[in-house]
């Protein structure tokens, strides 16, 4: 809705824009109250105590590393026909980091104090070293859109584009256009990208087994979760990138219908992956029917999730994508292949609702609790406004952080002649 | 009992070193190795032994332990499942009170991120309200559910004298602010056995109310050790009745037995 920047009716976007200043606002005005109140207008229960926000958390977070992952393709094993994507992908994955990250900060129920994960670093809690991950893979994301984008801002500050000041901040004083630099940029990028790879696959298949280790829950337990989470991301992060690409890339046309659609093909297949291991999940605890686990498949399957699970995770999130990558009417169309790819995202979003809440909302006990009525102690979940006004807030932020970089940064930049022979010489 | 305990002793020892040479954190397995039970018994592990054939279902330990710790509402240290067996006329109601279980191989200590719940040399699983982030990875762990989050709810819009007391958990006579963010409100909170009583010869609140003497406290690991409500010895307790632990496959080891 808010996303037809280049060209369309003004009064259109001024109602977008409207909408979403007025979406930032709340939900800055939810982030700064939970500052104040603490977690109590939260809608999470003693049962359920991961809602939306880290639903969201792991939704951002597997956009992020799906995307650095996928950056990686181009930048350390050298896939030329996603070379432009590189730039996006990269601004992509740390957008997306910084929101996860507030969403998992305003989880806690004491924000100011996340730095004792590292203060206090617990050496048998994966929790403790998703929050090292975190840091580590955050400097080498920023690191490496530096180098991608250092020549576009050295060519910014020499050409005297506004504002000047910012990208003489940006390049950090760097002056240099000149092969031999780009050719170490390049290096740098795949030096980079190799450690990257596992400090992406460890921050979201670390995120994978903070579940898969949390004991009491049947559906979380097992080896498969961490696979899931990395499999996962590349789909979320693969499809993400086809939508904003096809939508906002200011490349030829004919280049662009070929990147988007390698990115679309590349988003499908990882779908399949993901959607295998999905239903092996689903049909292995359904099978076998223990009730911890049979029970929450029953929520997801038939009960309150069904709508989620059918409509957002196999309908949209997976047979309309893949139809529409595979039809030949639609499969060279930009305007279909990024519906596809945001299709993907929805599912996503949708999938990560149904793997972190209903695992959590059969009681451990076949028993009443017996004392308790408070609301704290019900049955079941449904988030609380500001839960959601703070998960708008959110998307809001992040489609300011994408306007603001399509403006600003050199995200298409062109491949460099000196760049180009680099790779060769490198790989 | 002494092998399934060193069993899981080794197993947590490897975890431990496991994790530690993964994230190449030198020196992590040492602090680890440290905990009670992974080498020597310690000296005493705090127990509870409690007997279902008294149990009435009155709920007395549940009111005790709320009057005691001055928890919020939405916030219970130990409550009182119930459960209708049967149909009419053959019918009857089961009670479990189900404090926390003090688990000898805990798995909310494992994956704190920061250590704030702890396991004390005594047995007794804390938690360290200064260093609880709140991020609730404990409760998705405790198989027992036994841990409530303090969302900051209180009695009363404006204060009472009852809310307005402070708390003697863990001996330092704490007065929960009334508002915003302070711990312990945030923070995950659980039954830590009266630690505060223990650690004065007394008894936890639960088992000094209940009405049926049904439940009994002391040092498990003392041979001779006498419940230190009624007297009873402990061992004899487990030697003579049948006996249980709530999901013992998971392998936590708990240390609250029940009688059956």
């Amino acid at each position: 809705m808010k996303t037809n920047n280049n060209g369309g009716n003004p009064s259109i976007r001024a109602i977008g824009y409207l909408v979403l200043i007025v979406v930032t606002a709340v939900g800055l005005w939810e982030i700064a109250s939970k500052f104040v109140n603490g977690p109590i207008d939260e809608g999470t229960t003693q049962l359920v105590t991961w809602g939306i926000w880290v639903s969201g958390y792991i939704f951002f977070l597997g956009l992020s590393a799906g995307s650095f992952l996928i950056s990686t393709l181009i930048y350390v094993f050298g896939v030329k026909q996603l070379e432009e994507a590189g730039p996006a992908a990269l601004v992509q994955a740390l957008g997306c980091l910084l929101l996860g990250g507030l969403l998992i900060v305003l989880d806690a129920g004491h924000p100011e104090r996340m730095y004792m994960v590292l203060l206090y670093f617990n050496p048998t809690s994966v929790m403790a070293y998703m929050g090292l991950f975190y840091n580590v893979y955050i400097a080498i994301v920023i690191a490496e859109i530096y180098l991608v984008m250092r020549p576009g801002f050295v060519r910014n500050v020499q050409s005297g584009k506004r504002p000047t000041w910012l990208y003489r901040v940006l390049s950090l004083g760097s002056t240099r256009l000149d092969p031999k630099s780009l050719i170490r940029d390049r290096k740098w990028l795949m030096v980079l990208g190799i450690l990257g790879i596992p400090a992406a696959v460890i921050v979201h298949g670390g995120v994978g087994t903070i579940f898969a280790v949390a004991k009491a829950r049947t559906n979380w337990l097992g080896g498969l979760f961490p696979l899931l989470f990395i499999v996962s991301a590349l789909t979320s992060g693969g499809a993400l990138l086809t939508f904003l690409t096809a939508a906002f890339s200011k490349l030829p046309r004919e280049r662009k219908v070929k990147l988007v659609s390698s990115l679309a093909q590349l988003t499908i297949g990882f779908l399949l992956l993901d959607a295998l291991i999905m239903f092996a999940d689903i049909f292995t605890t359904s099978y076998t029917a223990i009730p911890t686990g049979a029970s929450t498949d029953k929520l997801v399957l038939y009960g309150p999730y069904r709508w989620i699970f059918w409509i957002a995770q196999v309908a949209l999130g997976l047979v309309i994508p893949i139809l529409l990558v595979v039809i030949p009417a639609t499969r060279k169309s930009l305007g279909w292949l990024g519906l596809a790819g945001l299709l993907v995202v929805i599912g996503m979003l949708g999938a990560r609702l149904t793997l972190v809440i209903p695992p959590q909302i059969t009681p451990l006990f076949d028993m009443s609790l017996g004392v308790y009525n408070h609301v704290r102690y019900a049955y079941g979940y449904s988030p609380s406004v500001s839960d959601v006004l703070v998960i708008l807030g959110a998307f809001a932020f992040g489609v300011w952080m994408m306007l603001g970089a399509r403006k600003y940064l050199p995200m298409d930049v062109e491949i460099e002649q000196g760049a180009q022979q680099g790779g060769q010489v490198t790989s | 009992m002494s092998n399934p305990e060193k069993q899981m002793g080794r197993r947590q020892f490897l975890l431990a070193g496991g994790l530690a040479g993964a994230g190449a954190v030198a020196g992590a397995t040492p602090a680890f190795a440290a905990e009670p039970n992974s080498g020597n018994k310690p000296a005493i592990r705090y127990g509870m032994i409690i007997d279902l054939k008294k149990c009435v279902g009155c709920k007395a330990c549940a009111a005790a332990c709320k009057a005691e710790n001055h928890t919020p509402p939405g916030v219970a240290y130990t409550i009182v499942m119930e459960q209708e067996v049967g149909t009419y006329p053959d019918v009857r109601r089961r009670f479990i009170p189900r404090p926390c279980m003090h688990c000898s191989t805990p798995s909310c200590t494992i994956v704190c991120p920061t250590k704030a719940t702890h396991i004390r040399d005594d047995g007794i699983v804390a938690v360290d309200y200064d260093r609880c982030i709140g991020c609730r990875y404990c409760i998705s762990a405790c198989p027992y559910g036994v841990r409530a989050f303090d969302y900051g709810h209180n009695y009363h819009e404006s204060p009472t004298a009852y809310e307005s007391q402070p708390s003697p958990e863990y001996g330092r006579n704490k007065k929960r602010s009334l508002k915003g963010n302070r711990s312990p409100r945030g923070n995950v909170r659980k039954c830590h056995f009266c630690v505060h009583r223990v650690t004065k010869g007394l008894s936890p609140a639960c088992a000094s109310t209940c009405i049926a003497n049904a439940i009994h406290f002391g040092n498990l690991n003392d041979p001779d050790a006498l419940c230190t409500v009624h007297g009873e010895k402990l061992r004899f307790l487990l030697a003579t009745r049948h006996h249980m632990r709530l999901k013992e496959d998971l392998g936590n080891n708990p240390s609250v037995y029940y009688l059956t």
